[in-house]
C-alpha cells in the first residue's frame, strides 16, 4: 500500500541495526506479527495434541513411582539409601550438583545473550528459564531430603531465632551458602522469567474466548496493556534483572564447588573448581535446554522459530564449554602430579584406575570426547545427531559430580576406613522423582505457558525473518 | 482524570510507520494520551517525549540494604551475639562472609527493583487494564488520543491521525 | 392431728426468701462461675448448664489433645530414698567377674541402683585393674531378657520348695550324683561342694574346662612334683618365645599378661624393650604384636619345641631330645641364641594341651633359669584346674547309663565339651539332671531341673584366682528375677540349715580367712575392709596341701618324650591341618548372646558376627577364592565324619597348609542375639586318649562350594599403602641411634619465609584461639597398643553405642566411637607409589607385620568437621574438645566427608526402640534399657555423633574437684577407653597442666600460636593438614634387626 514510503525513511530511525542481510535468518517461513501470536498462542488455546498426553502421562508416572522411593526414605531414614561412615554423600549430592548446573543455561541465555543482543535468544530463552526453574527445584529437593532430620533442617538451616537462645548459623559453611545462592538465585530466576511472561499473558488474555480463561491470565497479566511508558520501565527492569543474573549465575555454580573446593578431602580440595563447575553448569545446561528443545519443536512445530541455525549455534557453545571441562580435568591431574601431595596423587590416579575407572572414562568419553563430533558442520546441523549428543552430554555431567564425589570421598586418607559405594532401589527411585517432577512441570508449562517470548521475537521479527 | 471517556484511535501495524507517524501527530500539536505497542518499540518514549525512568536508583538503593542488612546479620550472629571456637577461626571471619553478602545483595536488588517496578507500573492481578483495541496486545500498535484534553476536535484529530500513517482510525467510550 | 417432720435444706429454705425459691428448683446452682459470662445476655438458666458442659467438652478434648504431644514416660520416685542412692550420683562397688574361664577383679558403677558399667580394680595385685572385654560386656549379659525368670521343671514353672523337695529326693535315690563344672575358684563353694558330698557321699565333682590347660597341669606334675598353672611375669621378661600361646588375648589370664606385656613395651624411661618371638599357624593378636614370626603347622609344633630344646640345651649342658629337628627355621636358631643371652630374663610358653611339648617348654625355661624369676610356681593360678580324663571318663560313665544324678554347675558341656553331642544323648537316660545356669543353652534345654543361679552382679561369692589372691563379689542390684546363689542350692540340696549365702560366706571367711590375718581389731572390720576393697591379700599363705613350699628338684625324662614327640609329629605332613582358636571377644561362646561381644571387630580380621576359615593368601588363590570388599565364597571343612560349611576368610600371616576356625560359635540355644551366628567348631575337636586338642592334623579336607557369602568386616583394606603420614614405624636398634627415627614431618614450601620452608601449622590465616583453663589430650603409644579392643567395648558401654546388626556392618555403618586401625605391612616397595607399584602396596604380605592403630575423634582445634556445619552442631568447647550438639544437628553428613579420619558415625536409622534392630538389647527393651549411661543421649535417627573424649566424665571430674574447692588433678578423669585398656597404651590428661602425666609423657610445650610437644616419638595422624589434633600418636619401634625388617 502507500504506506511503503515513509517505511524507507523510518528506517533510519530504527534503533535496531538492519541484520537480515549478512546474518542467517532466525525466524523462517515469512511470518508476519500475527502469524506469530497465532502460531505461540494456538497450543495454549488448543486442545493437547496426543502426543502431548502422552508425554504427560509417561512423566507423571515416573513421578509417581519416584515419590514412593522419597516417602520410604522419609519415613525409615536416610540409611535406606547406599551410603556409608566413609560415602556420606553420593547419588543425593550428585544428583543436587547435576540439576543446579542444568539450571544454569536458562537465566545465563537470556541474560547474558540479553546483555550481548544475542537476538537469536528471542526464540528460546522463556522455554530455558522454565526449565532453570523446574531444575533448580528439583536440585532443590536433594539439599533438604538428604538430611537426617528434614523436617528440622529445612528451616533450621535458615537465620531465624530459635528455641536455642542464641544459637545462629555458621556462616562458615559453604552447605549455608548454598542455601543462599541456591534460593537466590531461584527466586531472581523465577522473576525473571515472570517479568517476561506478563506482556505474552496479555496477549493470550485478550485472544481468551471462554469465561475461566480470560480470569487466569487476565490475573497473570497484571493488567498489562503494552502503554509506551510502561514498556520503557519494563526495558530497563529486564536489563537491569539481566545485569545482576549474570554473576548470579555464575556465583550459584561457583558456590556449590565450595562445597568441595574449601574442604580436606583429596579431590575436593582443588581451587580450579569455580570456573570448571561453571563452565561444566553451562556445558550441561545448554545440552539439556538443546533436549527439551527438540523435543517441543517436534511436538508444537516450531520449526520456524527453533530454527537449525539456533541448534548449531548452541551446539558451537557446546564444543566451547565441552572443551574448557576437558582443559579442566587435565589441569586437576597436572595439578595432583605436581602438588607433590601423596594422597592428592593417590586420589586421582584412583579415579582412572581404580575400581570406580568405568565411571571416570564414561565421563571422559561423554563430556569430553562426545562433543568434539560438533566440529563437523554435517553433525552441528543434524537435528538426531544434536539430540543424541546432547542426551550423552548430560549422562557424562551426572558421571562428572558422582567421579568427584564418591570416587574422591571412598578412598581418602587413612585406608583403614576405605569402602565402596552401591546404590539401592532407593537411590534411584528418588532421582526417578525429580526427572517426574521435571518433566510433568516442563509439559505443563508447554500446554498453558507460551513457550516462545512472543513480544520480543515480534520485536526482532522484521530484522530478521526470512521471506520464505 | 474523570476526563477519560472518549478516545480517538489511529491504529498501526508497523513500528516505524508508527514512530514516524507520532512525531507527525505531536508535531501537529496533539496531546497523545498513550501509546500501546504489542512489544517495545525503540524510540518510541523518545518521540513521545517520556523522561528516562528513575528504576535503576531504586534498584542501586536496594542492592546497597542488602549488602548493609547481609554484614550486619552475619557479624551479628557469628561475632557479637555469640561468638563459637569454629575451625580454629577467628570470632570475626571475615573472607566467610563474602558469599552471602553477595547474594543478598542481589536477592534485594531483583526483588525491591520489580516491586517498584509493579508499583510505578500499576501492575496488580486485580488490575482492570484499558483495552482500547483487543489487537494492541497481538500485531497493532494504537495511538490512543483523548479528546478531553485536546482543543482540536473528533474529525481534526481524525484527520492528523489518516495522514501520519494510521491505517485505521475509530473511536473508543469507555463508561 | 399427725405432726409432719421436716427438713430444711438450709435457713434460705425455711424463710423461703424470694430468691432462694427462683433457684430452688434448679440443678445447677448459678453460682457457678460459668454463670457469670452467660448473666449478661439472657438469664436463660438452662444456658449455664449448657455452658458447663461446652467447657467441660473443650477442656478434656484440650487435655487429649496435650496428651498427644508426649509419651508418658516411667519415672517412678523413690518412696524412701536409698541411704547410699543419691539421684544422679554414681556408687561403685567392687566385685569379681568370673565366668569359668576368664577372671577378673572389677569395680562396679551403678546409678540409682542398677550397674551400668564394668571397670577394672586397680588394687588387685592380680590383675591390676585389667580385665578382659568379656568381663566389661558382662554388665549387659545382666540386662538379658532370656535369662530364666524362675527354677524351672520339664520347662514349667516350680516353687524353690517342691524344687528342693524333688530335688532331694532325686539326689537322695540316686546310685551316682555327678556334679560338673567348670573350674571353681570360690573357696566358699568348694567348702559347699565338700559339704555336698558329706551329704551324699556317691557324690563326684568333676571339674573341666571349655578350653584346657590340661597339658600344662599334667607337665608340671610331672616336672615341677605339682599339679599346677605356674604365674608368669611377662614383665620380667626381656625374650619372650610362644610357640601358639595367646597370651595376650585369651590364654589363661590375658588381661593380667597384657599388663605385664606392656611394661616391657614401653621406651619412655630407658630405650630397651622385650623382643617377641611367635611360631604359630593361625596370625593371633599375640603373634601380630611379635617381632619375629614364624607360620608352622600344629604338627610341627613338637618338633619346634623340641629343636629349641635343644639348641639350648647344647649350651646348657642338658641332655639332648632324639628328635629330627628344625633345621630350616633361622627365627627358631635366633631365639635360641636370644634366649641365652637372657638367661633369667626370658620366658617360653606355648598354647598347646600336650603334656610333653610343655614338658619340654619348662625344660627350656629351667635350663634358662627362669623358674623363680618370670616363673613363680609358689603362687600358682587356680584358674583352668580341669582335667580332661576325668571328664571324658564322666562322658562314658554316661553314656553307660551309670549315671543316676548329674548338676551342671553353671557349664555347658553339651555345647563347649568335646564329646558334648554324645553327651546330649546320654544326658536323656540320666534319672535326675539339673542345671543352675541363668539362661537358656545347649546343656539345660535338655534336664530335667533348672535351678538358675544369679547373675555375678547379683550375688555375693568370693574368688581365690591364684594363691593369697582373694577377690570378693557382692550384689550392686536385687535379682531381677527369682533366682538363687548356685552355691546355695548346693547347701540347701545337702540339708545344711543355712538361712542364705550370704552369712554362709561370711562365717567361712570369719573362721578361714580371719584367723591368718592380723592387725584387724575385729573380724567386721577386716570383712569391711576387704569388702569394700573387693581384694585382698594373704602371703604365705598357709596351703591346704601338706607338703608344699620347699622347691621340688627340676625332673625331665628326655628319653620318654622324646619318643613322645616323635611318634606325635612330623615336619613333613603334606595335609592341610585344622587349627581351632579361641577370639578375643566371644571366648568359649560362653558370653555368645552379648551383642556387644558379637559386634566387637576381631583385632586381626575386623570380622564381626561370624566365624570363618582362615586360610593363607597363596591357598585362595589355589581355591580360585577372591576375597574382595567382605565378599568371598564358602567351603565344606570335614574331618573324620564331621563336616561344616563355612565362609572363608582370607588371612595374612595363615601358615601355610593350615587352616584356622574359631570356636565360640554357632550356639543352637544361647538366646537371639547368637543363636545361628557361625558354625559350631567343637566337633573338630580332637580327643586322644581323654585329652582334648585343638587341632587336626591328619584327614582334613576343605572344598569350595562356590556358594557367595559375605563377612562383615569393619576394615576391607589391608595395608597403609606406605602412607608414612598415617602410620610411623621404626627399629629398636634405629631408634637407640636416633630416637625420632620413623618420624615423618612435613615441610611445605612457602615463598613468605625466609627458610622456604614450614611446617604445616606456622602456615595460617587465623591468630587461632588460646586454651587457658584446660586443655584435653590423648597420647596413643602405638608400640605398647595390642590390639586387644578393650577399648572399644569399654566406650560401647560408657557411650550407648549402639549394636547395628550383621547386616549394617556390612554396609560399613558400625557404630564404634573408637575403631582399632590394623595396618599389614606389604611386600610392595613403599616409595614405588606408580600405578603398577600402588597395585603392589594394596597386597598384604605373606606374613606380614601388623600395626595397631586406634582411631578415634582426633579433637582437632582447627577442625574440618566445624567449619562446614551449617547450623553449627559441631563447635570447639573451651577446653580444646570438638564437640557434637545433638539437638542442633540436621544430617547433612558433611562433617563426616569432611573429617580425615572419618571418625564420625551417622544415625542411619533409628536404632533403640526399633524391631528392626532386636539384636540391640541395650535399647529395644526395658530391661536391656537398664544398662543404658543416664549421662550420656541416646542419639536420634539423622545425627550424627563420634568421640566426646567422655565429657561427661571430664564434667564429673570437674564437679567433684569443684566441691573440694580445688582445681582438678591428673587421675581425677580418666577417659572410659584409657581406663580399660590393659597395657596404658592409651593416656588422657590437661595438656595446660604441666605436671600431667600427658604433658610430661609428650613434652608439651606452648607456643604462641599453638602448642608443641618434645617428645621426638610423639605426631599427628596427617599432620601436612595442619588441622592440629590433641591427639598425639607415638612411633611404633620393632624390636628387630635391621636386616631382617622387609617390607
Amino acid at each position: 500500500m502507500e504506506i511503503t514510503a515513509p517505511v524507507e525513511k523510518a528506517t533510519d530511525h530504527s534503533h535496531e541495526p538492519v541484520t537480515a542481510s549478512v546474518r542467517k535468518p532466525l525466524v523462517t517461513g515469512g511470518k508476519t506479527i500475527h502469524d506469530v501470536t497465532k502460531d505461540i498462542c494456538g497450543p495454549v488455546e488448543a486442545a493437547p495434541p496426543k502426543t502431548w498426553l502422552l508425554a504427560m502421562g509417561l512423566s507423571s508416572t515416573v513421578l509417581l513411582v519416584g515419590l514412593y522411593a522419597l516417602l520410604m526414605t522419609l519415613w525409615e531414614g536416610i540409611g535406606m539409601w547406599g551410603l556409608n561412615k566413609t560415602v556420606g554423600w553420593a547419588w543425593d549430592i550428585t544428583n543436587f550438583v547435576w540439576w543446579v548446573g542444568i539450571g544454569h543455561a536458562g537465566t545465563l541465555i537470556s541474560a547474558v545473550l540479553l546483555l550481548f543482543r544475542q537476538k537469536w535468544r528471542t526464540s528460546i530463552n522463556r522455554a530455558a528459564e522454565a526449565m532453570t526453574i523446574f531444575a533448580v527445584i528439583c536440585a532443590a529437593v536433594f539439599p533438604v531430603i538428604h538430611m537426617g532430620r528434614p523436617w528440622l533442617g529445612f528451616y533450621w538451616a535458615l537465620p531465624l531465632p530459635n528455641t536455642f537462645g542464641s544459637l545462629w548459623l555458621n556462616f562458615n559453611s559453604p552447605l549455608l551458602w548454598d542455601v543462599f545462592a541456591i534460593s537466590t538465585y531461584f527466586s531472581v530466576s523465577l522473576v525473571f522469567w515472570y517479568i517476561g511472561l506478563v506482556p505474552d499473558f496479555a496477549t493470550i488474555r485478550d485472544r481468551a474466548k471462554n469465561k475461566i480463561s480470560k480470569l487466569i491470565y487476565g490475573g497473570l497479566s497484571l493488567g498489562w496493556s503494552g502503554g509506551a511508558k510502561n514498556w520503557e520501565r519494563y526495558e530497563s527492569v529486564s536489563l537491569i534483572l539481566a545485569g545482576i543474573a549474570t554473576p548470579l549465575v555464575l556465583s550459584v555454580h561457583t558456590i556449590v564447588s565450595f562445597d568441595f573446593a574449601t574442604s580436606v578431602i583429596p579431590g575436593w580440595h582443588t581451587t580450579i573448581f569455580p570456573p570448571y563447575f561453571v563452565a561444566g553448569a553451562i556445558f550441561s545446561g545448554f545440552a539439556m535446554v538443546l533436549t527439551l528443545m527438540l523435543v517441543t519443536r517436534r511436538i508444537y512445530k516450531l520449526e520456524d522459530y527453533i530454527t537449525i541455525h539456533h541448534i548449531e549455534l548452541m551446539n558451537i557453545i557446546i564444543i566451547v564449554t565441552g572443551s574448557v571441562v576437558g582443559i579442566a580435568y587435565i589441569t586437576e591431574f597436572f595439578i595432583a602430579a605436581y602438588s607433590g601431595v601423596e594422597a592428592e596423587q593417590y586420589a586421582f590416579t584412583n579415579r582412572m584406575t581404580g575400581p570406580y575407572w568405568w565411571a571416570y572414562w564414561s565421563m571422559m568419553t561423554c563430556n569430553v570426547i562426545s562433543p568434539q563430533l560438533f566440529w563437523f558442520k554435517k553433525i552441528r546441523t543434524s537435528i538426531a545427531a544434536t539430540f543424541i549428543i546432547s542426551i550423552i552430554v548430560n549422562i557424562g555431567m551426572w558421571f562428572e559430580r558422582f567421579v568427584i564425589i564418591v570416587t574422591s570421598l571412598h578412598r581418602d586418607f587413612l585406608p583403614s576406613s576405605w569402602a565402596m559405594f552401591t546404590p539401592t532401589l532407593y537411590d534411584i527411585g528418588v532421582y526417578l522423582f525429580t526427572f517426574g517432577f521435571f518433566f510433568t512441570a516442563y509439559f505443563l508449562f508447554a500446554k498453558f505457558f507460551p513457550v516462545i517470548n512472543m513480544a520480543e521475537v515480534k520485536a526482532v521479527l522484521k530484522s530478521t525473518s526470512s521471506k520464505e | 482524570m474523570e476526563s477519560n471517556k472518549n478516545f480517538v484511535l489511529g491504529v498501526f501495524n508497523d513500528e516505524d510507520v508508527l514512530l514516524d507517524g507520532v512525531q507527525k501527530i505531536k508535531g501537529g500539536g496533539v496531546n497523545i494520551h498513550e501509546v500501546f505497542t504489542p512489544f517495545p518499540v525503540h524510540g518510541l518514549d523518545h518521540v513521545l517525549g517520556y523522561k528516562r525512568s528513575k528504576l535503576p536508583i531504586a534498584a542501586f538503593l536496594f542492592g546497597l540494604t542488602g549488602t548493609i542488612l547481609a554484614i550486619t546479620m552475619q557479624v551479628g550472629m557469628m561475632t557479637v551475639d555469640w561468638p563459637m571456637i569454629i575451625g580454629g577461626k577467628d570470632y570475626l571471619p571475615v573472607p566467610t562472609f563474602v558469599p552471602v553478602t553477595f547474594e543478598l545483595t542481589v536477592l534485594l536488588t531483583a526483588f525491591g527493583m520489580v516491586g517498584t517496578f509493579l508499583v510505578v507500573a500499576d501492575l496488580k492481578p486485580w488490575a482492570k487494564p484499558k483495552i482500547f483495541d483487543i489487537r494492541q496486545t497481538d500485531d497493532k500498535h494504537i495511538v490512543a488520543i483523548d479528546l478531553a484534553d485536546n482543543e482540536k476536535d473528533k474529525a481534526e484529530l481524525e484527520l492528523i491521525l489518516k495522514n501520519s500513517g494510521a491505517e485505521e482510525v475509530k473511536d473508543k467510550k469507555f463508561d | 392431728m399427725k405432726k409432719q417432720k421436716t427438713y430444711w435444706k438450709g435457713i434460705e429454705e425455711l424463710t423461703k426468701s424470694p430468691e432462694y425459691l427462683k433457684y430452688a428448683e434448679k440443678e445447677f446452682p448459678d453460682y457457678l462461675p460459668i454463670k457469670e459470662g452467660k448473666m449478661k445476655q439472657d438469664d436463660n438458666s438452662d444456658a449455664s448448664r449448657r455452658d458447663f458442659l461446652k467447657m467441660m467438652g473443650f477442656g478434656i478434648a484440650a487435655a487429649s489433645l496435650a496428651a498427644c504431644e508426649a509419651p508418658v514416660r516411667k519415672a517412678i520416685p523413690y518412696l524412701n530414698k536409698p541411704v547410699e542412692v543419691d539421684p544422679g550420683i554414681p556408687n561403685y562397688y567392687a566385685s569379681t567377674f568370673y565366668d569359668g574361664g576368664n577372671f577378673a577383679s572389677v569395680v562396679v558403677k551403678t546409678r540409682e541402683g542398677r550397674p551400668i558399667k564394668i571397670e577394672g580394680n586397680k588394687l588387685s595385685n592380680f590383675t591390676r585393674g585389667t580385665k578382659t572385654p568379656q568381663a566389661e560386656s558382662s554388665v549387659l549379659s545382666l540386662y538379658d531378657k532370656q535369662r530364666f525368670k524362675n527354677p524351672l521343671k520339664g520347662g514349667d514353672k516350680i516353687s524353690w520348695e517342691d524344687l528342693d523337695k524333688e530335688v532331694k529326693a532325686g539326689l537322695a535315690s540316686a546310685a551316682s550324683v555327678k556334679l560338673v563344672s567348670n573350674t571353681i575358684i570360690s573357696p566358699t563353694t568348694l567348702k559347699a561342694i565338700e559339704e555336698f558330698k558329706a551329704a551324699y557321699p556317691n557324690a563326684e565333682h568333676i571339674q573341666y574346662d571349655p578350653v584346657s590347660a590340661d597339658g600344662i597341669l599334667t607337665a608340671n606334675e610331672a616336672t615341677c612334683g605339682k599339679r599346677m598353672i605356674p604365674s608368669y611375669d611377662f614383665s620380667k621378661a626381656e625374650v619372650i618365645v610362644s610357640f601358639g600361646a595367646d597370651f595376650l588375648g585369651t590364654w589363661l589370664t590375658p588381661g593380667v599378661f597384657a599388663h605385664q606385656y606392656g611394661q616391657t613395651r614401653k621406651l619412655n624411661k630407658n630405650s630397651k624393650m622385650s623382643r617377641h618371638y611367635q611360631f604359630e599357624s593361625n596370625l593371633s593378636m599375640t603373634g601380630a604384636n611379635a617381632d619375629y614370626r614364624q607360620g608352622i603347622k600344629p604338627s610341627q609344633e613338637g618338633l619346634y619345641v623340641a629343636t629349641l630344646y635343644n639348641l639350648i640345651a647344647s649350651k646348657t649342658g642338658k641332655p639332648q631330645l632324639s628328635i629330627s629337628s628344625v633345621e630350616s627355621s633361622e627365627h627358631l636358631k635366633k631365639a635360641a641364641n636370644d634366649l641365652i643371652s637372657a638367661r633369667g630374663k626370658s620366658l617360653v610358653v606355648s598354647g598347646s594341651n600336650d603334656s610333653n611339648i610343655q614338658a619340654i617348654v619348662n625344660a627350656i625355661n629351667d635350663a634358662l633359669s627362669n623358674y623363680g624369676k618370670t616363673i613363680d610356681t609358689d603362687t600358682p593360678v587356680h584358674l583352668k584346674q580341669g582335667s580332661d580324663k576325668a571328664m571324658s571318663s564322666f562322658v562314658n560313665q554316661a553314656k553307660a547309663g551309670r549315671v543316676g544324678a548329674v548338676i551342671f554347675f553353671n557349664c555347658n558341656p553339651v555345647y563347649d565339651y568335646a564329646g558334648g553331642s554324645e553327651l546330649k544323648e546320654a544326658i536323656s537316660t540320666i534319672g535326675l539332671s539339673i542345671s543352675t545356669s541363668d539362661r537358656p543353652d545347649e546343656t539345660n534345654t535338655i534336664v530335667e531341673y533348672i535351678a538358675p543361679d544369679h547373675h555375678y552382679l547379683e550375688s555375693w561369692g568370693d574368688a581365690q584366682p591364684a594363691k593369697g589372691h582373694f577377690s570378693l563379689s557382692q550384689p550392686t542390684i536385687t535379682p531381677i528375677f527369682n533366682s538363687r546363689a548356685a552355691s546355695f542350692n548346693l547347701l540347701a540340696w545337702s540339708g545344711s540349715n543355712v538361712e542364705d549365702y550370704f552369712t554362709y560366706l561370711k562365717s567361712h571367711w570369719e573362721e578361714k580367712m580371719y584367723p591368718a590375718v592380723s592387725g584387724f581389731p575385729n573380724f567386721q572390720t577386716f570383712w569391711d575392709k576387704s569388702l569394700y576393697d573387693g581384694v585382698f591379700e594373704l602371703k604365705n599363705q598357709p596351703s591346704e596341701e601338706s607338703e608344699d613350699s620347699e622347691a621340688v628338684a627340676f625332673s625331665f625324662n628326655s628319653g620318654a618324650i622324646s619318643s613322645a614327640i616323635s611318634n606325635s609329629y612330623s615336619l613333613d605332613g603334606s595335609g592341610i591341618e585344622l587349627a581351632l582358636y579361641e577370639k578375643v571377644g566371644i571366648g568359649s561362646g560362653a558370653q555368645a548372646n552379648n551383642p556387644w561381644l558379637q559386634e566387637l571387630p576381631d583385632p586381626i580380621t575386623k570380622a564381626t558376627w561370624d566365624n570363618y576359615l582362615t586360610i593363607s593368601q597363596k591357598m585362595a588363590g589355589e581355591m580360585g577364592i577372591d576375597f574382595k570388599e567382605s565378599n568371598t565364597k564358602t567351603v565344606t571343612l570335614s574331618h573324620s565324619g564331621q563336616s561344616v560349611e563355612v565362609p572363608v576368610l582370607v588371612q595374612p600371616g595363615q601358615a601355610e597348609g593350615t587352616v584356622g576356625l574359631a570356636i565360640g560359635y554357632g550356639r543352637t540355644n544361647a538366646g537371639k542375639v547368637a543363636d545361628g551366628v557361625g558354625v559350631d567348631a567343637s566337633v573338630f575337636v580332637q580327643v586322644k586318649d581323654g585329652i582334648r586338642h585343638w587341632f587336626a592334623s591328619e584327614g582334613v579336607s576343605v572344598e569350595p562350594t562356590g556358594n557367595p557369602y559375605r563377612i562383615a568386616q569393619t576394615q576391607t583394606h589391608q595395608t597403609y599403602m606406605g602412607r608414612d603420614f598415617v602410620i610411623q614405624e621404626t627399629v629398636l636398634s634405629e631408634f637407640q641411634k636416633n630416637p625420632s627415627a620413623g618420624r615423618h614431618s612435613p615441610h611445605i614450601a612457602t615463598w613468605t619465609s625466609e627458610k622456604g620452608y614450614k611446617s604445616p601449622g606456622d602456615i595460617t590465616l587465623w591468630n587461632g584461639h588460646k586454651y587457658n583453663n584446660h586443655h584435653w589430650g590423648l597420647a596413643i603409644d602405638m608400640n605398647s597398643c595390642i590390639g586387644c579392643s578393650n577399648c572399644s567395648i569399654a566406650c560401647s558401654a560408657e557411650n550407648n553405642i549402639p549394636v547395628v546388626g550383621k547386616e549394617e556392618v556390612l554396609n560399613r555403618r558400625e557404630m564404634h566411637w573408637i575403631r582399632i586401625d590394623r595396618y599389614y605391612s606389604s611386600s610392595g616397595d613403599t616409595e614405588d607409589k606408580s600405578i603398577s607399584g600402588l597395585r603392589e602396596l594394596e597386597k598384604a604380605a605373606d606374613n606380614p607385620e601388623v600395626t595397631f592403630q586406634p582411631m578415634m575423634c582426633q579433637h582437632c582445634n582447627n577442625a574440618p568437621c566445624e567449619t562446614v556445619c551449617p547450623v553449627a552442631a559441631t563447635t570447639h568447647s573451651s577446653e580444646g574438645l570438638n564437640q557434637m550438639t545433638y539437638n542442633r544437628c540436621i544430617g547433612t553428613r558433611y562433617c563426616a566427608n569432611n573429617c580425615p579420619y572419618k571418625v564420625r558415625r551417622f544415625n542411619w536409622f533409628k536404632y533403640h526402640d526399633n524391631d528392626q534392630f532386636d539384636k540391640n538389647s541395650a535399647m529395644n527393651n526395658d530391661l536391656g534399657k537398664m544398662v543404658l549411661n543416664p549421662d550420656v543421649t541416646v542419639r536420634a535417627r539423622g545425627v550424627m555423633e563420634k568421640c566426646t573424649l567422655c565429657v561427661q566424665r571430664i564434667q564429673a571430674g570437674k564437679l567433684k574437684a569443684k566441691l573440694e574447692k580445688r582445681r582438678p588433678v591428673d587421675g581425677d578423669i580418666n577417659t572410659a577407653c584409657a581406663e580399660a585398656c590393659p597395657t596404658d597404651a592409651i593416656l588422657f590428661g590437661d595438656m595446660n597442666d604441666p605436671k600431667s602425666a600427658l604433658s610430661e609423657h609428650l613434652g608439651i610445650v606452648q607456643e604462641e600460636k599453638r602448642k608443641g610437644v618434645k617428645n621426638p616419638r610423639a605426631f599427628h595422624v596427617l599432620e601436612e593438614l595442619s588441622v592440629s589434633p590433641n591427639v598425639y600418636y607415638l612411633t611404633k619401634v620393632r624390636n628387630k634387626d635391621l636386616e631382617d625388617t622387609e617390607a
